[in-house]
């Protein structure tokens, strides 16, 4: 198995993409996966845990979709919106999801922190979520150290922040 | 938007220890800015593969390496011959960086090629020749200590390669004044510490210093073992400890960061070494696994009187922390019961496999998960209630336990009582477990107790110190850094450090800022295991802390020419009490003293030395600063038609003094539970002639968020630590050391099977409970 893939030597391929919001042109291997394309671009946040799939560490959203970006080809990405961890939040803000994992320090080593937080970001627009819909939505997402009650909790509580913004404060 | 970071700003009346604030550095973990080994990149860095046995047991007869050389872009192939011939290891001298003359397991390290990336070095590696005589293997534990089987290492012809015995008072006495003795063998799994980081290292020699940046936990004591193997005094060695991304005792690797090290000078560039999880999974070196064989003497009344216990250990090829891992499963659980009496062996045999380490639990978690079912073993045939009989043989508080440790405080008695009211412990649990197949079918409950403790520090790690020791430095410019050698595996101590030195310093902990380690400035720490980096570096920052306000009052009676008496400090503010001088805030002072000494921060210093003392000849002596304890009740249901066993309740009784931190200290807890519960029912490195069959998160799962039960109770007693900062003690490994127990004693009163292997698997527990019942552990045969 090929593993932090470094472009290999083949003939390289130009694609177009909306990389975190603005328009971006990345040269990539034709077997090198989104994950290594979008970390050779400086976007670091995406993490490699397992390049099969299994832990989700790397999960970056494909037009507002989860996907594991180890197994993805980066040229499957062309004429798509592409989301990281990096472009969640803004320079001086949070995203809503993140600052409920600030709030309930819903991390510890941190290492599959970016992939959670990517892989829950769509629940929180949801109009119902409850905590079974974010257990199962987290299945394919691995955390070694926290036991997941504080992430779990955090979805839920963005969830909520995000839903009585929405009307206007009555939740 | 308002973040709880923000809050952190504000100064708190109260003090901040105690207060449930995230981790000081959790936003750059929430942004993806955190750079872990596997982000960090040097200008002009090679990527390394390694060469790796493919036989378990083999004479070396030839390496050639000149295909490999002659590949395009290759910077440098390495064997041992580039190696000095010296042998290290933290315990015994049985590690090489390459293998010289011999392999000794599959995965064992022969060769290694730097390039200018990965696909040309795992191309070139693939070149490599190694030319292996192969010799028989052994890699049955039993076998291995069996006449006239393989030797694995001429220098331990009977393949043990550490034995630890202990005696304490006349068990013999003991077990013939007992009415009853229980005698079972119990036998633990070999577990994958599954960090989401995996492996990684990043050597550069440059200007005759070998500079690792290794995520280690223990970057001291790796030092000492890097520098001694590659034959350098310990300042041609630096360590530069990036965030770690996740550890659970990994983290000390021994001859990757070598290989790394090798591949730098000859390359002349810097090389990265970083596995990914294929590599990771099948190499690693996991728990050890243990075979207990323990006899427990009674007296009608339920009072322990003595116990026995013999206990075999995997080393794997190479001896690495295990000897250390025996040894505690052999003795710690003397200072959790009362057993009055013991005798103890720990052999650690060599197979050909992968080198076990250390593991979260340390050997202790192990032990527990016998004795602890023993306990409730004795219980049921004495008709005690199971919390009793537990309450009756406990160390106390103030006591010396049978080896020497000094339990300086324990609030166990609280955390049991605690821990049975949150339970409904007595209403819950089923009065009589079914006894017959007949009764076991459908879904099944049951409801078990197991209690833990642990250590905060152990002196024997390191025998030159204990202790730790930080360094403040308040620079002219009013910023505040603290540096000590510990270093945050993500349990976030670097907040509660922050959080100790804010509230000696009248400020915020977001104004604390906890250096990253570099041996280059930080004090040479022990490290952060056994469970010791809460206790003793925030020992060492709250004397740094007191160091510097003493430092600013000297300061101000200089400057002000007034009786230090009449100097106050309060919250961060230094004033005349005099009146004839304004008062000096923090910043104030720290400008005016790089003023008046040409820009000199203001340095302080703390160390800590700890009430411990060197376990002697016959190991008696107070080992660690202080113990830590936890009383843990788990509920599960069994679905008898298909095995699953599903933790449907958990809830956890905790005295770890005071809780420097609730939001962090919470997070432990509950990240113990989740390793316990996969430990018990899921995971189990499937090893067979000595190739690891589920190197992959497939295969080997560890818990999701869907196996964690819902509404976990925790909850920290009211408790002190006369030996930890501000009352304090450990936390980290005492969250996981009953859990294992608890399930398989909730399992056991759900089906009325002893389950005595691990991990208590669906196909496991089909099998118990459609073909036959678990009398015996799967190894009781051999150890007996």
């Amino acid at each position: 198995m090929s593993h932090h893939q470094e472009p290999s030597g083949a003939p390289e391929v130009g694609i177009e993409l909306d990389l975190n919001g603005s328009p971006r042109t990345m040269i990539v291997d034709p077997v090198q996966s989104l994950a290594s394309a979008v970390r050779a671009e400086g976007l670091t946040g995406t993490k490699l845990g397992c390049e099969t799939g299994d832990c989700g560490a790397c999960a970056v959203l494909v037009d507002g979709v989860p996907m594991a970006s180890c197994l993805l080809p980066a040229v499957r990405a062309g004429g798509r919106r592409v989301t990281t961890v990096e472009g969640l939040g803004t320079a001086t803000e949070l995203s809503p999801l993140q600052a409920a994992f600030m709030r309930h320090n819903a991390s510890q080593c941190g290492y599959c922190i970016p992939g959670i937080l990517v892989a829950a970001s769509p629940l929180v627009d949801r109009d119902e979520l409850t905590r079974d819909d974010v257990v199962s939505e987290l299945t394919g997402n691995l955390c070694r150290c926290t036991g997941y009650e504080s992430i779990v909790d955090a979805v839920l509580d963005a969830h909520q922040q995000v839903r009585s913004g929405r009307t206007g404060g009555a939740a | 938007m308002t973040t709880t970071q923000d809050t952190i700003h504000e100064t708190a009346a109260q003090g901040w220890v105690g207060r449930g604030i995230p981790q000081v550095d959790i936003e750059a973990k929430l942004r993806g800015q955190t750079e872990y080994i596997g982000d960090l990149r040097l200008p002009n860095m090679a990527h390394a593969a390694i060469v790796r046995s493919t036989v378990a047991h083999g004479r070396i007869r030839g390496i050639d390496t000149s295909r490999a050389e002659r590949v395009p872009g290759v910077l440098a192939v390495a064997t041992a011959a580039d190696a000095p011939e010296v042998k290290f290891g933290p315990y015994t001298p049985d590690w090489e960086i390459l293998a010289r003359h011999k392999v000794r397991f599959i995965g064992d390290e022969v060769a290694a090629v730097a390039a200018i990336d990965e696909p040309t070095a795992r191309y070139a590696a693939s070149l490599v020749e190694v030319d292996v005589e192969e010799l028989p293997a052994v890699f049955d534990p039993f076998a291995a200590l069996a006449e006239g089987g393989p030797v694995i290492w001429d220098e331990y012809a009977d393949n043990v390669s550490t034995l630890f015995t202990i005696e304490r008072g006349d068990t013999r006495a003991a077990f013939d004044a007992a009415d009853l003795v229980v005698d079972d063998v119990y036998a633990t799994s070999r577990m994958y510490h599954a960090y989401l980081e995996p492996i990684g290292v990043i050597a550069h020699y440059v200007d005759g210093v070998h500079v690792l940046h290794v995520p280690s936990h223990i970057p001291y004591r790796a030092r000492q073992t890097y520098s001694a193997a590659l034959g350098l005094p310990l300042d041609k060695v630096r360590l530069v400890v990036p965030p770690i991304g996740g550890s659970f005792g990994a983290k000390y690797e021994m001859n990757t960061p070598l290989i790394a090290a090798l591949l730098s000078r000859k390359a002349g560039v810097p090389v990265r070494i970083l596995f990914g999880r294929d590599e990771d999974a099948a190499y690693h070196r996991p728990r050890p696994p243990f075979v207990f064989r323990n006899r427990i003497a009674v007296r009608a009344d339920g009072t322990f009187l003595g116990r026995e216990t013999d206990v075999v250990g995997i080393a794997g090829a190479r001896t690495y922390w295990s000897p250390a891992t025996v040894a505690t499963a052999v003795h710690r659980p003397d200072s959790l019961y009362n057993f009055n009496a013991m005798t103890g062996r720990g052999r650690l045999v060599y197979t050909n496999e992968s080198p076990t380490t250390a593991m979260r639990g340390f050997g202790n978690a192990e032990a527990l998960f016998g004795i602890e079912q023993m306990i409730d073993e004795i219980a049921e045939r004495l008709d005690i209630d199971p919390v009793e009989m537990r309450r009756r043989n406990i160390v106390q508080e103030g006591e010396t336990s049978l080896h020497g440790w000094y339990i300086s405080s324990s609030q166990l008695p609280a955390c049991i009582e605690r821990v049975s009211e949150m339970s409904g412990f007595a209403d819950r649990r089923r009065a009589r477990p079914p006894a017959t197949a007949g009764e076991r079918v459908g879904k099944l409950r049951g409801t078990g107790i197991a209690l833990g403790h642990h250590v905060s520090g152990y002196r024997p790690i390191l025998p030159d110190y204990d202790g730790s020791s930080a360094i403040l430095r308040l620079g002219p410019d009013g910023s505040i850094q603290l540096y000590v050698g510990e270093p945050d595996v993500g349990q976030g101590h670097v907040t509660v450090m922050a959080q100790l030195a804010a509230d000696e310093l009248g400020v915020a902990p977001a104004e604390v800022k906890v250096q990253g380690i570099d041996s280059a400035f930080s004090p040479a720490a022990v490290g952060t295991l056994a469970s010791r980096a809460a206790t003793m570096a925030g020992m060492a920052t709250v004397a740094a802390g007191a160091d510097a306000r003493r430092k600013l009052i000297a300061f101000a009676t200089e400057q002000w020419g007034v009786p230090e008496a009449a100097v106050s400090w309060q919250a961060g503010t230094l004033t005349d009490t005099t009146g004839a001088n304004e008062p000096f805030t923090l910043r104030q002072a720290l400008h005016r003293y790089g003023v008046v000494n040409c820009g000199l921060p203001l340095l302080a210093t703390g160390v800590h030395h700890p009430k411990t003392v060197m376990p002697d000849a016959t190991k008696y002596g107070n080992a660690s600063a202080a113990y830590p304890f936890a009383a843990h009740v788990a509920e599960v249901e069994v679905d008898c038609d298909t095995g699953q066993i599903s933790v449907v309740g958990y809830w956890a009784a905790h005295d770890s003094g005071t809780v420097l931190n609730p939001q962090t200290a919470r997070g432990q807890v509950l990240g113990g539970i989740a390793q316990g519960l996969g430990w018990a029912l899921m995971e189990d490195v499937i090893m067979s002639e000595g190739v690891v069959r589920n190197p992959n998160f497939l295969d080997y799962r560890i818990p999701g968020a869907g196996d964690m039960p819902a509404g976990v109770e925790v909850e920290f007693v009211d408790a002190y630590e006369p030996n930890g900062p501000r009352g304090a003690k450990s936390l980290g490994e005492v969250a996981l050391n009953p859990v294992v127990a608890a399930i398989a004693n909730a399992i056991y009163n759900a089906t009325g099977l002893r389950c005595k292997d691990l991990p208590i698997s669906p196909e496991r527990m089909w099998r118990y409970l459609h073909l036959g019942e678990p009398v015996e552990s799967s190894s009781a045969g051999a150890i007996r």
